[in-house]
């Protein structure tokens, strides 16, 4: 498979779950606030402020007051925004175009259609009375394109390094959401000192990520900081856990790396090492100190995707020495 | 007639008997080949068949068989115009057409090996000097390089337009890279779904082979010493206008599509970059433009091409489809001599007929040309895609006069041919809810490699979607429909 293609399809798969993330992120986040518990988790601007943090990681400054349909429309439908949904899902978009010939028809159909339903969606509308249409829209047509792929590709190296990219996205947008939904319970406790119910935080962030059902299925129990999060974290029954996606991630990328010499610092060894790391990790430990948790975290997921583009995905520019112009296509 | 006429999505249908109407024959009488699927467009209500029609264009859309219009601030996406209305074609018809493109891209093929090599042609006096020496697509680089296995035009497009005399005529060669194949399969997949109830009455050939067909020609002309030839289509990229085209055939043959970047030559082998590294490539379909292949042999401004591709070639160690040069052979002005040249190289009388030509470069030809532009089509020689045609009895008196400049300016740059009255097909027009015959021509795509050659049987039938307009190209608002050859 051509690198530059490769790199199309990991970018592809990482797009279309990273859209996943965000349209779900604004729908929970957003109906959940408004029969919150507490003021201030009711309050519009913490949720605001709460979702610019998970979509564009931005602390919002204490004295600007948010403007709900800006927000709304940035972080949905406005296509200049690097961090909005429409942005996301239109790179989704191009990355297959430009691999169209390596995966089914019918997956590029629904990405093509799905891509023509989001652009052609009304921003007023959307802003008015169509955030839980669109939100719920993107939900589906993402778990179709998973379907796609999962029912109509090979599953040979180009499946695994669409997995790869889906896997790693979920893997960080999972800790990104942690992340910020901990900065909202943090915020909380120190308004309210025990005070007031903040554990609705914990349901809040499992139905942000599709797992609150089996969530309760397994504990049986409401959701606590500690169960959330080992839940989350740790529990490689759970496909939406940070463990399950880094056995994801070690299993696509070893059919990748197939009989590839494996060095310290190849993708594979990294990704190995962390799997190996969480594997015998305990949430009391993670608990003691989420926030250099989540950063370390953060970084080493993304050390693994610099690995991956070093390895598999870059193309040397051999054209260089002739220094040409660009040319009208 | 009058039963006809009455049909709803035949109200608007206006015969003209100055034309070859492929529905009709004089008195409105549906031509026999006809009869049935007349019958099943005729049992359709406006409103049913605005509904299939939308679908089969939805279906068009989703699939992205699109192209961009750019405006001011964002770009469309739209589907390129195309008509339920099914071209049929009988055997014996498709058996004379099928022949004469095949001869005639045989022929191309060995003109083209003469014209690098000993230019024997032009010695014995049959085609003149200057038309080569004064050709711009004579591409002086590949004088005396043998093109693996002989061959120069693997693909080869043929217009064909269908007279009011019901005789078909050859309107131009393309052999540089024809386009529109892809439609041809996306329009029979569209008509399939439409209309799936009629193909049981008709026994139609099969157009989606041609991909595998197009691969075997390609494993054919790979270079000496070869066993298991890697071949690669390269595109300019996505923003070309023909590339679901390039993506459509690289699926269809399961083969790599590549953008120059994608590729390097080291000691003059090709290699593609992949994921585990590099890989040798063998045999290359280029759509990319002869003077844009190479930035080090030709354009050096070419961001498209790879640098030093062309040395590769030279030395057979890898094979382009189509050669580099073949340009030379599709100028309209050789065309005239088409006849010349079949009979030169294959001792056989064209199977085709050709439209009589006019060369401004002859002083006789070019004073009847200028007195007679109100009759003619004039052409420039070396523009494609319908541009600087003027067609002379659309033309006022002050437009007459400027082509008449024009061309006494620059002869050589033009010919000029007796108007053709392209047949017209029953085509389906959206304001008017009816039917409504068009002009339509046929794109027939032939196949030529080592020991082995191929016709598409079918083709892309090009529609011209205004009124009376003969231009069928797609850059100029033309359309398309499917095209059954029977068996």
């Amino acid at each position: 498979m051509l690198a530059r293609v490769a790199n199309n399809l990991f970018w592809m798969g990482r797009y279309i779950e990273r859209s996943e993330h965000l349209a779900r992120y604004l729908n929970v986040n957003y109906f959940s606030s408004l029969d919150a518990p507490t003021e201030l988790s009711q309050s519009r601007q913490f949720v605001l402020r709460s979702i610019m943090y998970m979509a564009n990681n931005e602390i919002v400054d204490k004295d600007i007051k948010l403007k709900e349909e800006d927000v709304l429309y940035n972080v949905g439908l406005n296509p200049e925004n690097q961090y909005s949904i429409i942005y996301s899902f239109s790179c989704a978009h191009e990355n297959a175009k430009s691999s169209r010939d390596l995966i089914s028809t019918e997956l590029f159909e629904s990405l093509n259609r799905i891509n023509h339903s989001i652009k052609g969606y009304s921003p007023e509308a959307f802003v008015k009375n169509g955030l839980y249409d669109f939100t719920s829209m993107i939900t589906q047509f993402t778990s179709e394109l998973r379907s796609k792929i999962q029912g109509t590709l090979l599953h040979d190296e180009i499946h695994a390094i669409i997995m790869l990219g889906v896997y790693l996205e979920r893997a960080l947008q999972l800790t990104r959401i942690i992340n910020s939904k901990c900065s909202d319970y943090s915020a909380e406790e120190k308004l309210y000192k025990n005070k007031a119910d903040t554990n609705h935080q914990w349901s809040t962030l499992l139905k942000c990520v599709a797992s609150y059902d089996m969530m309760r299925r397994f504990y049986k129990k409401t959701p606590t900081k500690i169960t959330t999060l080992e839940f989350l974290i740790l529990n490689s029954e759970c496909p939406r856990s940070i463990i399950n996606c880094l056995n994801q991630i070690d299993k696509n990328i070893s059919i990748l790396a197939k009989t590839q010499k494996i060095t310290k610092d190849s993708p594979v060894f990294l990704i190995g090492k962390l799997k190996a790391e969480f594997e015998y990790k305990l949430i009391d430990e993670i608990d003691d100190n989420i926030e250099s948790f989540i950063s370390n975290l953060i970084t080493k997921l993304v050390t693994i995707g610099e690995k991956l583009e070093e390895n598999y995905f870059k193309i040397s520019d051999h054209s260089s020495k002739t220094k040409p112009v660009a040319q009208e296509q | 007639m009058k039963n006809i006429l009455k049909l709803p999505l035949f109200s608007s249908y206006e015969f003209d008997s100055n034309f070859y109407d492929e529905l009709f024959i004089k008195n409105n009488e549906v031509r026999d080949i006809y009869k049935t699927l007349f019958k099943l467009f005729s049992q359709h209500s406006v409103s049913e068949f605005d509904q299939l029609n939308n679908k089969a264009k939805d279906s068009f859309f989703n699939l992205g068989i699109t192209f961009q219009v750019y405006g001011e601030n964002e770009v469309q996406e739209r589907v390129f115009p195309f008509d339920l209305f099914p071209r049929i074609i009988d055997q014996q018809e498709w058996a004379t057409i099928e022949s004469g493109v095949l001869q005639r891209s045989k022929a191309l093929n060995l003109f083209l090996w003469d014209l690098y090599h000993e230019q024997k042609i032009i010695k014995n006096g049959i085609v003149p000097l200057e038309l080569i020496s004064s050709s711009v697509n004579f591409l002086s680089q590949m004088k005396d390089v043998n093109p693996p296995e002989g061959i120069y035009n693997h693909i080869s497009g043929t217009d064909l337009i269908k007279h009011s005399d019901g005789n078909y005529y050859v309107l131009e060669d393309n052999i540089r890279c024809p386009s529109g194949v892809s439609y041809v399969i996306g329009n029979r997949t569209a008509v399939k779904h439409a209309l799936f109830g009629v193909f049981n009455k008709y026994n139609t050939q099969r157009v989606v082979d041609y991909g595998a067909n197009l691969l075997e020609i390609m494993e054919s002309v790979k270079p000496k010493g070869v066993d298991n030839p890697v071949c690669v289509i390269i595109t300019p990229g996505v923003y070309n206008s023909a590339y679901y085209e390039h993506t459509f055939l690289a699926k269809q043959m399961g083969i790599d599509l590549v953008e120059g970047r994608d590729l390097f030559v080291e000691n003059d082998f090709v290699y593609k970059q992949t994921i585990y590294g590099p890989e040798k490539v063998d045999v290359i379909y280029r759509r990319i433009d002869d003077l844009f292949i190479d930035p080090l042999a030709f354009r050096a401004d070419s961001v498209l091409g790879v640098p030093g591709l062309f040395s590769a070639y030279k030395k057979g160690n890898v094979c382009l489809v189509n050669a580099p040069g073949t340009g030379v052979a599709d100028d309209k002005a050789i065309y005239t001599y088409m006849p010349e040249i079949i009979k030169y190289y294959l001792g056989e009388d064209p199977i085709l007929n050709n439209v009589h030509t006019y060369h401004c470069s002859r002083k006789n030809e070019l004073s009847y040309v200028l007195d007679n532009i109100d009759k003619l089509v004039v052409k420039p020689v070396d523009e494609s895609g319908g541009y600087g045609i003027s067609i002379g009895n659309k033309l006022t008196k002050e437009e007459i006069k400027q082509v008449q400049e024009t061309i006494k300016a620059n002869p050589r740059k033009y010919i000029a041919q007796p108007i053709m009255s392209l047949s017209t097909h029953p085509t389906y027009i959206e304001d008017s809810e009816s039917f409504e015959p068009r002009h339509v021509d046929l794109r027939t795509f032939t196949l030529l490699g080592k020991d082995k050659d191929y016709v598409l049987k079918g083709g892309l039938t090009r529609v011209a979607l205004r009124k009376g307009n003969l231009v069928v190209n797609s850059s100029q608002g033309g359309g398309s429909k499917d095209t059954w050859v029977l068996k």
